[in-house]
């Protein structure tokens, strides 16, 4: 059973579930302690050991599922398979080997009256010299199954049901006692077969399960936004949240800052009182540092829409770290969004932001109209310690591009961060205004992939708010 | 202390906790590991509840370190009384005067008092916070360490240390281990992400929301007086309501809240008059109860 755990684990581990080796040891100390007998109480306390994050229990029971076996169901399974037991033959069958002594196989006793549990055991016991490890495709699930098989001594088996057969023939059992009898035997027989496909087709999901998750993990992250399939979109929505959940988390270790600075006398002075004009304790002055205050600005035109999806995740997600932020959205029309993104659920706030907040959807984008109507509008309420994130291409359909009016607000606020999910090679190129936009901004990124997408919050995190301290 | 999880299950009902299977089974494997249990989940699912019951359960004194910003050493483990040492020194001084007064020399002088150290740094002046009364105490304890995401990373660092060897080494005293090893429950609320150190430690448990049975269960024993069919109802209510993407759901200590009030007013049955008036128990934030108000007659629909 050990061997097992590890190797759960192990898939535990491949699965991106982070577990230390001090982990997997305390998870078999502590199955040792419970011991086996209730599937509940060791799920429990594998979960416990292993499990340190609420997000990972869901792929946690999925993998469990996938090893270890609900023997209880697989057995009433079995039972439900091979009919209604019939008493009155089994008790036959007992009485029989009781009285004669027959020599059997090992494999048909287990046959006769075996359950599925232990039949189950079997057919492992049975995979372990097939080979299984090979198994990769749906079509060789038959040559698996064929392999374990041979494992078996089947002509054995059939020997003992010939020897059955007789000595129950020979105790004067009429022709169809018999035929139900014979019957029983071969529809456990199959049932057996059939136990050891399903083994071969639980493996391979097993691993098919495996590879396909580190799969779809690496290519998601390097695929260009506009390129995903819907299937695709909602799977990424986890890896956007996760960044999200990153942000917080950094903004959280951050809270409190270190104990570097200039001593505060008067706090300084006023608690030495207590110990007769000693300084004991010396307190430092606390730096303000600034709340970040952030303003988002992103397209929602057709052209770049996959894209707007993640990025007004993102920007749902930073509101909700934040407490100073402000979205908005622009197709030609730029409209302030941050009223819906605060009350709406993520899923809701997207939809609403790409259909029916109020900015005209039918026209075609237009940056210049954009920046110069916020410039117009909002350029009073900007201050250097806002911090300006704009989403978009940047392709202006040939419209003036004003840049101008970026460089006015530019000159109003601590900085300007572009995130372009258009490939670098193609800025500048066709109606592209890329180029003139770029020298009022701070830091111009190229955002095709969400893996991109994680660097620049990461940088943003790390370096953006830390520098003006 | 236990002998199965079928045990901790049952003691904990009798000390009226609804253990879950899960929960037990973790219970049940600190006790028997000496690990210390991390406990994650919603606020109000019972997690500090779980460490009074234990406490009650296994019949040990409960030491509790609520943790805040800016939480340090000083508040969770020991500190010098300064003061107390201060004003003996002052009230001492002629006795300090008198050991010193035929001394020789300086460095003697110096040597004289060094030797007298002892008398100032001692337990006598020291007061113990809750990490160290939990290592000192003659008794084993149980040790609740309630939101240890409010405090900082540094903070959690310290706790981990003393965690893994239960000893504290005090400069002035020397090192104390612990007699017993306390059962220590950790509970966070997820404000942020806990070290991987300290998880790698502990037990993880993560208390969800009750299942319906469960919560039916609950209020029955916590607020025994309600009739059996008010209790089905408001369970059906809790339930409905936690299903519509509130702010903050009603936990399980609300719905007790709101069940003993129904009790209190005298409720056979829920109508929507009475839920209205009585909703702001339930949901705390105006927008969820607007909310729960606009869905009313779903939440209330059999």
């Amino acid at each position: 059973m050990e061997e097992r755990i590890l190797e759960f684990i192990g898939d535990l581990r491949r699965a991106e579930l982070r577990i230390s080796t001090s982990e997997a040891l305390d998870a078999l100390a502590a199955s040792a302690e419970v011991g086996l007998t209730d599937r509940e109480t060791f799920k429990s306390t594998l979960a416990a050991t292993l499990v340190k994050e609420a997000r990972d229990h869901e792929t946690f029971d999925r993998i469990f599922n996938l090893y270890f076996l609900d023997l209880q169901a697989l057995g009433e399974g079995l039972k439900k398979a091979l009919g209604p037991e019939d008493p009155k033959v089994q008790e036959q069958l007992d009485r029989l080997v009781d009285e004669e002594g027959l020599d059997l196989d090992e494999l048909t006793e287990l046959l006769m009256r075996g359950q599925g549990s232990e039949m189950e055991m079997a057919i492992r016991g049975g995979a372990q010299g097939a080979g299984l490890e090979r198994l990769m495709y749906f079509l060789q699930v038959g040559y698996f199954s064929r392999r374990i098989a041979d494992q078996f001594d089947w002509s054995a088996i059939e020997a003992d049901i010939e020897k059955i057969m007789q000595a129950l023939e020979a105790r004067g059992l009429d022709p169809g006692q018999l035929a139900r009898i014979r019957n029983y035997l071969e529809l456990r027989l199959e049932a057996f077969r059939r136990m050891i496909r399903q083994h071969v087709q639980r493996e391979l999901e097993r691993r098919a399960y495996r590879a396909g998750e580190q799969l779809t993990r690496e290519v998601l992250a390097d695929k260009p936004l506009f390129a995903l399939t819907p299937d695709e979109v909602a799977q990424m929505k986890g890896v956007v949240a996760k960044l999200a959940r990153r942000i917080k988390d950094a903004l959280a270790l951050r809270q409190r800052q270190e104990q570097k600075g200039r001593i505060d006398s008067r706090r300084t002075i006023r608690k030495s009182l207590q110990y007769g004009g000693v300084p004991m304790e010396i307190y430092l002055k606390r730096r303000h540092r600034e709340k970040p205050k952030l303003i988002t600005i992103c397209d929602v035109s057709d052209s770049v829409r996959n894209a707007s999806r993640f990025m007004l995740q993102l920007v749902w997600s930073l509101q909700e770290c934040f407490s100073r932020v402000r979205s908005y959205v622009f197709v030609s029309e730029i409209a302030e969004v941050t009223q819906a993104f605060g009350t709406y659920p993520v899923e809701r706030a997207i939809e609403w932001a790409l259909k029916g907040a109020p900015v005209d959807y039918h026209c075609r984008s237009d940056f210049g109209y954009a920046f110069s109507r916020f410039a117009n509008t909002e350029l009073e309420s900007l201050d250097r310690k806002t911090s300006i994130l704009v989403l978009g291409d940047a392709r202006n359909n040939y419209n003036d591009p004003q840049a101008w009016a970026l460089r006015l607000i530019r000159e109003r606020v601590k900085g300007i961060i572009w995130l372009n999910p258009e490939g670098q090679w193609g800025w500048g190129i066709g109606d592209s205004v890329m180029p003139l936009y770029a020298p009022a901004c701070d830091i111009v990124r190229e955002c095709r992939t969400v893996g991109q997408l994680g660097e620049v919050v990461d940088n943003l995190v790390h370096q953006w708010w830390r520098r003006g301290r | 202390m236990f002998e199965s999880v079928e045990e901790v299950q049952q003691r904990f009902r009798d000390a009226r906790y609804i253990a879950s299977r899960r929960i037990s089974t973790v219970v049940f494997l600190a006790a028997r590991m000496g690990r210390p249990v991390l406990v994650e989940g919603p606020a109000g699912v019972g997690k500090t509840e779980l460490a009074k019951t234990l406490s009650d359960v296994t019949s040990r004194g409960l030491i509790r370190l609520q943790c805040y910003e800016g939480l340090d050493e000083g508040k969770a483990l020991y500190e010098w009384k300064y003061a107390k040492q201060l004003l003996y020194t002052q009230l001492l001084r002629e006795r300090i005067g008198e050991l010193i007064a035929d001394a020789p020399s300086l460095p003697e002088a110096v040597s004289r008092i060094a030797g007298q150290d002892d008398a100032f740094f001692s337990y006598r002046f020291l007061s113990p916070r809750p990490l160290l009364q939990a290592i000192r105490a003659d008794d084993p304890v149980v040790l609740l360490v309630d939101e240890i995401d409010k405090a900082e990373p540094e903070f959690e660092a310290f706790l981990l240390e003393v965690l893994s060897d239960f000893q504290v080494s005090i400069p002035e005293l020397g090192t104390v281990k612990a007699k017993h090893v306390p059962l220590v429950v950790l509970t966070s609320n997820n404000a942020r992400e806990l070290s991987d150190g300290l998880k790698r430690r502990c037990l993880h448990l993560f208390i969800d929301f009750p299942t319906p049975a469960d919560e039916l269960e609950i209020i029955r024993l916590k607020v025994p007086e309600i009739p059996e069919r008010l209790a089905r109802a408001v369970v059906a209510a809790v339930q409905k309501i936690r299903a519509l993407e509130l702010r903050k759901p009603p936990s399980v200590s609300e719905s007790i809240d709101w069940a003993r009030s129904l009790v209190i007013l005298n409720a056979r049955e829920l109508d929507p008059t009475l839920v209205e008036s009585t909703l702001t128990l339930l949901v705390k934030y105006e927008k969820d109860i607007e909310r729960v108000r606009g869905a009313l007659e779903k939440v209330l629909a059999e």
